[in-house]
């Protein structure tokens, strides 16, 4: 089919899932507004499958599809059209988009079912896609840019879904005021590359990249690269813009599953592989997002050790395995950041839907501490939820597996890489395997500490395919990037995903030949220390549950800074937010009320005064009113004569 | 002075005596048969500006309709003689005159002084062209009528059938006004 | 001056002469209380411009002139028609032709 029509309903199917559901926003009817935008974004995948097989079918250095719908802005040297571009990279993203998400909506139809704004829930989520395909298809940073808002609009509409609860109207705000800030630097970074390059065409900025590094910290290219950057934490929830993405648990979990964890957050490390060849040129950027990377997956993590919150320790996951990506971009290697971003869609999103089946059986409980040994009320979901813990925490031959231990060979082997950061990604690697491990033993194994009320039960169909789905795609999904150095030992199995990815990614300038056996022996270390991780964690959990408590005192003062989460929320409050508030209260009683308030004030009694003298004029006497005429007509004609 | 000259001087005294009569009179009857004088006198000027038609039109309708409406509208409302017959407030009657003496002085004046460049050459033309044109432009009253009657009713056709729409309607009008039990209203 | 004032009767004497008339009735309208003396006033004015209008038509030797009379004839005496109606309403309902007892449209 013609690629231009495969497009268009590519990217209006979601649109017009929107529409029908929006017009519609007040029917609870959860399956026919379930039924409508799960098969809008299930045609969105299926013409995502039928433009990736023709990109597959074309010849590997022609692979791009690009359709152009109507130019949209023409001002002087500024172009941008609306425009669309399918290559090897957003070939991928569409598929995980649209794939994930139809089986988030199917999952979505069951979990909603008794809520009464159902539809308009559906109408957000497809407005979500529609505004995730255009950030990941726009051939321009301007149209991208556009799917960047307006996906974090859809986060705030959906984050806040429930907003008669302030608290979580509160979480919706606050995911939109940091994304907003990272926005703003988002728009800086466009401004300095338009001034740099002319052009907001990614493909053009791509090819007008330097080919020579870029040393300066105060480069043009640098900062512009910086600026993206920053934009990327705020929607990629890393430091030091990480804080929303925790509280925004406060939304429907599916809706955690879609945007905070396969999609939305991939954003960023989207927009940094597409521009790889100007990323790559400013090795001081690559710097600072490979420390700001390695730091997040750290701190993340820790936290994620102490939180009883299902959702929370699956939120600070998230952000550790984002920190993860851009820890790996951050190095050099984008091709590794996208394929753990695959890997992550699926194992997370996987995570998340089982926690809202757990939720679900649960009886909207969230607190793990009254969790535990669901195992056997829930199977489907303890099983698929088991594989994709194998998934995260990296055991082969399973998904994450691949994706991780890539991202950490490459992080101490690149020449933009360090030993340190190396080391940072093995420690969090081992939390990651500790707190996931955790989570499985106090949800599902052990003893059961279920209140008498509950009775947990394991989910209808629609819940479990979904589930069942994605943990086949945790298992396989890392198949398809199986590194050199293993592909080579069992019989060249060829590292499908490097191979697809190479005209469009630049390699890491100067890297030395692979050792294998030092590969090996990362690999070893890596895999050594999360399994000690995860068998220490299942022994504390479940075999002796006193130790953590234990441990947890002995150390009160760490564990409540932990706990507290760094006590970052509270910082930014006090020096940023309060003061602002303050600032603002002020200027409105001082400038607004007082000045500008007074000003309409007198304007509105002067008017009223000369209404109340011309209305002197208005005798009701005909003949004044004829004398008027008469006066008007003298002085007419008195101008006529003189003139 | 030749009968024209004559004629057209009496006339004009006669309308401007008649009119301010008509402003002057309290009793509204006398102002009324001012008024019919000063009608005919307008007539009589029509003549001698060989407008006949028009004449005789302003003597049927206007001394002979109007006047007679609006002497039988007086004599319904029985009034003797006005209480009050000018409007009061000194100032704003001063004001009144003032601007209507203005209103003249500034007529007259845009008159004499556009008289250089327009009405004098043409008055001398016209009567050049209209003595030339004697035999073709006759000014009997048989043949402007007739070229009056061509005019109107081959270029002015269209208003002249409004003007009998509007007759109808302001016939049904008034009779609708009038009636005894207070205009368009419902008897009960 | 005195030859070619008095005697040549131009345009220009029959204009004065509308002149004066139209502004006595002016005045006529924004002095007089009664509303019937009102309305004869109006009448007044409308004749002085017909004069004028006849007068330019001789002058220019344009028949439109005395047609656009005819029609402004028409016109006044179906207005003289309906505003006599209108004051024998009000005086049926008010028992009053001064208007000085009408003055209901003040602000």
């Amino acid at each position: 089919m013609d690629h231009s029509i495969l497009m268009a309903i590519l990217l209006l199917s979601p649109f017009v899932g929107f529409l029908i559901n929006g017009v519609r926003y007040k029917q609870p009817t959860y399956k026919i507004s379930g039924g409508i935008a799960t098969a809008a974004v299930f045609i969105s995948f299926i013409c995502s499958v039928l433009l990736f097989s023709d990109l597959v079918g074309m010849p590997a250095d022609q692979r791009k599809i690009h359709v152009k719908f109507f130019e949209w802005l023409n001002v002087d040297k500024f172009k941008v059209d609306a425009a669309f571009y399918i290559d090897q990279i957003s070939g991928i993203m569409i598929l995980i988009i649209t794939g994930v998400g139809t089986l988030i909506h199917l999952f979505s139809t069951e979990y909603m079912h008794h809520d009464k704004g159902v539809t308009k829930y559906f109408a957000y989520l497809n407005l979500f896609i529609f505004n995730m395909l255009i950030l990941v298809l726009g051939d321009s940073l301007l149209t991208m840019f556009v799917g960047w808002e307006g996906v974090g609009l859809c986060s705030y509409l959906l984050i806040g879904f429930w907003f008669t609860d302030k608290d979580k109207a509160a979480a919706g705000m606050k995911a939109f005021i940091t994304n907003r800030v990272g926005d703003a630097a988002f728009l800086l970074g466009m401004f300095i590359l338009f001034s740099t390059f002319g052009t907001l065409n990614i493909q053009e900025i791509n090819g007008l990249a330097p080919t020579t590094v870029e040393t300066s910290w105060m480069g043009a290219l640098t900062l512009g690269t910086m600026f993206l950057f920053i934009g990327a934490t705020g929607k990629s929830a890393q430091i030091p813009l990480y804080v929303w993405l925790p509280d925004a648990m406060a939304g429907p979990t599916p809706v955690s599953a879609l945007i905070h964890a396969a999609t939305m957050v991939t954003a960023g490390i989207y927009m940094i592989v597409r521009l790889n060849p100007i990323f790559i040129m400013t090795p001081n950027t690559m710097l600072v997002i490979a420390i700001i990377g390695a730091l997040t997956a750290l701190m993340a993590a820790s936290i994620g050790i102490t939180q009883w919150d299902i959702k929370k320790v699956l939120a600070y996951s998230t952000v550790s395995q984002l920190g993860y990506m851009f820890l790996a971009v951050g190095v050099g290697a984008f091709g590794a950041g996208l394929f753990h971003v695959m890997t992550h869609a699926f194992f997370k999103a996987l995570m998340f839907l089982g926690s809202g089946s757990v939720i679900h059986a649960m009886h909207e409980e969230q607190d793990i501490r009254k969790m535990g040994g669901l195992k056997k009320y829930m199977p489907i979901t303890h099983w698929t939820f088991f594989l994709g813990w194998l998934a995260i925490i990296g055991i082969p031959p399973f998904a994450g597996f691949f994706s991780k231990d890539e991202i950490l060979w490459l992080s101490f082997h690149s020449p933009m890489g360090h030993p340190v950061l190396w080391a940072v990604g093995v420690v969090s690697a081992g939390m990651t395997a500790f707190y996931m491990t955790r989570l499985m033993c106090l949800t599902f194994w052990g003893k059961s500490r279920v209140p008498k009320s509950v009775h947990p039960h394991e989910s209808p169909a629609m819940m479990t395919i979904p589930l069942i789905v994605l943990a086949v795609l945790s298992v396989v999904g890392g198949w398809i990037g199986i590194p050199e150095v293993i592909g080579h030992t069992f019989g060249h199995i060829p590292n499908y995903l490097g191979e697809w990815l190479a005209p469009v990614v630049r390699p890491i300038p100067n890297l030395a030949e692979a050792d294998h056996s030092l590969e090996w022996a990362l690999m070893g270390t890596s895999l050594g220390v999360a399994s000690i991780s995860a068998f220490i964690s299942y022994h504390f959990y479940v075999k002796s549950p006193e130790i953590p408590g234990k441990i947890a005192n002995s150390i009160k003062p760490v564990y409540e800074l932990v706990f507290k989460k760094y006590l970052v929320d509270e910082l930014y409050f006090k020096t940023i937010i309060n003061p602002l508030v303050e600032v603002s209260r002020k200027v409105w009683y001082y400038i607004d009320v007082n000045f500008i308030d007074k000003i309409t004030y007198v304007l509105a009694d002067l008017i009223k005064g000369g209404g109340g003298v011309t209305r002197s004029l208005q005798t009701g006497n005909v003949q004044i009113y004829a004398m008027y005429i008469a006066i008007g007509l003298v002085i007419a004609l008195s101008v006529i004569i003189i003139k | 002075m030749t009968p024209d000259v004559f004629l057209f001087w009496f006339l004009a005294l006669l309308i401007i005596g008649s009119g301010l009569a008509v402003l002057l009179f309290t009793n509204p009857i006398y102002s009324a048969l001012s008024l019919a004088m000063t009608m005919v006198g307008v007539a009589a000027i029509f003549i001698t500006l060989h407008a006949y038609f028009i004449a005789g039109v302003q003597l049927i309708v206007y001394a002979g309709a109007v006047m007679v409406l609006f002497v039988m509208v007086l004599m319904l409302f029985d009034i003797k003689a006005e209480i009050q017959a000018f409007s009061s407030g000194k100032i704003s009657g001063a004001i009144k005159l003032i601007s209507v003496g203005l209103l003249s002085g500034l007529i007259v004046g845009g008159i004499i002084m556009g008289q250089k460049s327009f009405v004098g050459e043409l008055s001398k033309d016209a009567v050049q062209v209209a003595e030339a044109q004697k035999v073709k432009k006759s000014t009997s009253p048989d043949a402007a009528t007739k070229e009056l009657g061509m005019v109107l009713f081959s270029k002015h056709i269209f208003g002249f059938e409004a003007l009998g729409v509007l007759l109808t309607v302001i016939a049904v009008g008034t009779v609708a006004l009038a009636r005894s039990r207070g205009g368009t209203h419902h008897a009960k | 001056m005195q030859n070619n004032f008095f005697t040549d009767i131009s345009l220009n004497h029959y204009l004065v002469l509308s002149s004066i008339l139209f502004v006595i009735g002016m005045a006529g309208v924004l002095l007089r209380r009664n509303v019937i003396v009102i309305l004869m006033c109006v009448e007044l004015m409308l004749n002085a411009v017909n004069i004028s209008f006849i007068a330019f038509s001789k002058y220019t030797q344009n028949v439109d002139g005395q047609i656009m009379v005819f029609f402004v004839m028409t016109i006044a005496a179906a207005e003289a028609a309906v505003g006599l109606a209108l004051a024998v309403t009000i005086f049926k309902r008010f028992k009053e032709v001064n208007i000085k007892f009408f003055e209901h449209l003040r602000g």
